[in-house]
């Protein structure tokens, strides 16, 4: 009996929560995002559902938290709940997969948004920021900036993320051919600004000499740099981030941080919103994998950006 | 001395000795690390969680545990954030309420001793475990963080909110400051008034000190409570050396607090240990961050090396408390 009361109240709550909206025919989308714990994917869940809305679509936001099992629950909720289209922001190129084939069979389309899944046909479609050749190009800016050598310090983010490596490889990959370039100090600040702060500190201690810090996102290149302001060194340091989050887009204006790689997380979001609704009306053929080129943000340049996008 | 003598002292100094073998082996693999520079880095990188493992071990003290002390950093520091920046507006009649920095940081404080309170409360009126019930609290204070700040940092905070977390006072940091103010308040609480002795009691036998008519369901809130509030100085502090509250802030803080407690020799099953103890073991974790990094280790093995560590404080200290 106690047992019963607890579960209608559960019930009566959850139903309190959940505002349904009529309409029986109307087309539901899932968004499941790998995690809300980064502003960057918040802002791409959130400008996912806005978008579903502007084209009348009841729409929810999953977090998988960075769980690919989490993300599997979700997926079957989605399907068991009758969503009809997943916008989905995969945890894993290679563990998602199986998520993707699971709404497939199910006759569910999905959208991946931003980072891709090992897989040529299991989605609808792809839209893609490219983290390996927007390294790319940072890599050269580096290079560049720092006049072909000196020493610098890599901050990763979290180690197991893949991410990570995507984004340090695709440096690597640039400014390994400059054998005057040296990497005194390769750490990891689990993406997180006080973590950056913390370890840069430490770093300045045994490298006091430093020309240039590369940083897996923006949050770490903010850490860095208030470290490096703290030891009298902002002037001299080149620091770079990735992501074009508010602060960094701020901070380049004011001429602190260097650089950073400007996704468009507002064009990936929206483009998948519309190929769902393209999708209900009856399309079929959608590109495959579609890149949306990632752009080295400059104090240069920095009039054409806002925080993630473009001026309109 | 006798051997049980000769282990009392060891066990006694043991953190003590733990700390000064690992600077002696930093300084002579890296000249970096002795230097006043360095010292000043650590003693401001460890203040946060010091102020932390305070309030975790009056709680471990009596047998509880405060899982929640992470989250609760980062809803009270995005609190003071938020309110410093934006004030409320009350939708409808305009009404508009800005806060002064002092009203930020009280507000901040007061957020984090309500979330301890209500650990409190929950533990001891509706008799759920402290572990379950501070667990609940890590979920909720930190979706309450994601409301609050709707999963974007609140950045820009102003120079004079700054001071707290960059600041100096007398050649010392402020951080370092708030920290040993911490400690000296706990020291008082823990040796010098009844509220410590009952804390030990309950934690050595609750059923005794039921007995002797100790309020035990008033201590443990209270003890909640303080955790909250250190917790959310601990939120202010970070968040104002950042000049932006993260909404992540403070992931995983629970785990170097418990750390720093369990390598301070304080037992986790409650009644026995120290705040000087927990405070060697957060200088202890904090050196060890410190100097892995300045000797550029693999990120990959910071992580196995930290658990050994724990692993070894804790197996050390179960063979002196057989000992005694």
């Amino acid at each position: 009996m106690k047992r019963l009361t607890i579960a209608v109240l559960i019930l009566a709550i959850l139903s309190g929560c959940s505002s349904s909206n009529g309409g029986k025919d109307s087309k539901k989308i899932a968004i499941v995002v790998s995690t809300l714990n980064n502003p960057w994917f918040v802002f791409l869940a959130e400008t996912a559902a806005k978008k579903a809305k502007e084209l009348g679509y009841e729409s929810k936001i999953f977090d998988s938290q960075n769980n690919t099992a989490l993300e599997s629950d979700h997926f079957e909720n989605a399907i068991a709940s009758g969503y009809n289209a997943i916008l989905f922001n995969p945890t894993d190129a290679a563990g998602s997969v199986s998520n993707v084939m699971k709404a497939k069979e199910a006759g569910v389309a999905v959208f991946c948004m931003d980072r891709e899944v090992n897989s040529k046909d299991a989605a609808t479609s792809q839209i893609l920021s490219d983290s390996y050749s927007a390294c790319i190009e940072l890599g050269k800016l580096f290079v560049q900036s720092l006049n072909k050598k000196g020493k610098y310090v890599e901050l990763l983010g979290i180690v197991s993320d893949n991410n990570t490596w995507n984004r340090s490889k695709g440096f690597h990959s640039v400014v390994d051919n400059y054998p005057d370039l040296k990497m005194v100090a390769q750490q990891s600040a689990d993406f997180d600004r006080n973590k950056a702060m913390e370890v840069m500190e430490s770093i300045l201690q045994a490298h006091p000499d430093i020309d240039g810090v590369f940083c897996g996102n923006d949050a770490m290149a903010m850490g860095a740099y208030q470290a490096l302001v703290a030891a009298g060194k902002a002037e001299k340091v080149k620091v770079m981030g990735f992501d074009g989050a508010e602060d960094a887009i701020n901070s380049i204006k004011e001429g602190k941080l260097t650089a950073t790689a400007m996704q468009f997380p507002k064009t990936i979001a929206e483009l998948a919103a519309t190929y769902a609704d393209e999708y209900f009306k009856g399309k079929t053929d959608f590109p495959k994998k579609l890149p949306i080129p990632v752009e080295v943000v400059t104090s240069e340049n920095i009039d054409k950006y806002i925080a993630y996008g473009k001026k309109e | 001395m006798s051997i049980s003598k000769y282990r009392a002292t060891l066990s006694r100094f043991q953190s003590s000795i733990a700390l000064f073998v690992l600077c002696l082996a930093l300084s002579i693999l890296s000249d970096k690390f002795l230097t006043v520079d360095n010292g000043w880095n650590v003693l401001r990188q460890i203040s946060v969680n010091v102020c932390i493992s305070v309030g975790m071990t009056l709680v471990v003290l009596t047998a509880g545990i405060d899982l929640s002390v992470g989250s609760v950093l980062a809803l009270s520091g995005a609190v003071a954030a938020g309110l410093l920046k934006n004030g409320i507006e009350l939708p409808g009649n305009d009404l508009f309420i800005g806060f002064t920095l002092l009203g930020t940081i009280v507000a901040g404080l007061l957020t984090g001793g309500f979330l301890g309170f209500f650990n409190g409360a929950v533990i001891t009126k509706f008799k759920v475990p402290p572990f379950v019930a501070t667990l609940a609290m890590l979920t909720i204070a930190r979706g309450l963080t994601m409301l609050w700040t709707k999963g974007y940092p609140i950045s820009s905070l102003g120079p004079s909110f700054g001071y707290i977390g960059t600041g100096w006072f007398l050649g010392i940091p402020v951080l370092v400051w708030i920290a040993a103010v911490i400690i000296a308040v706990a020291l008082v609480i823990t040796n010098k008034t009844s509220l410590g002795r009952y804390i030990y009691a309950i934690g050595g036998n609750e059923n005794a000190s039921r007995l002797s008519g100790i309020n035990i369901g008033k201590v443990k809130v209270i003890v909640y409570t303080i955790s909250g509030v250190l917790a959310a100085l601990g939120g202010i502090m970070v968040t104002s050396r950042l000049d932006s509250a993260q909404p992540n802030a403070g992931i995983s803080y629970e785990l170097d607090a418990i750390a720093a407690v369990v390598i301070g020799g304080t037992s986790l099953s409650g009644g026995r240990g120290t705040i000087m103890g927990t405070v060697l073991g957060a200088v202890i974790i904090g050196v060890l961050n410190n100097g892995l990094v300045l000797l550029d280790v693999s990120p990959f093995w910071q992580q196995v090396v930290k658990g050994f560590v724990i692993l070894l404080a804790v197996i050390i200290d179960k063979a002196n408390s057989k000992a005694e």
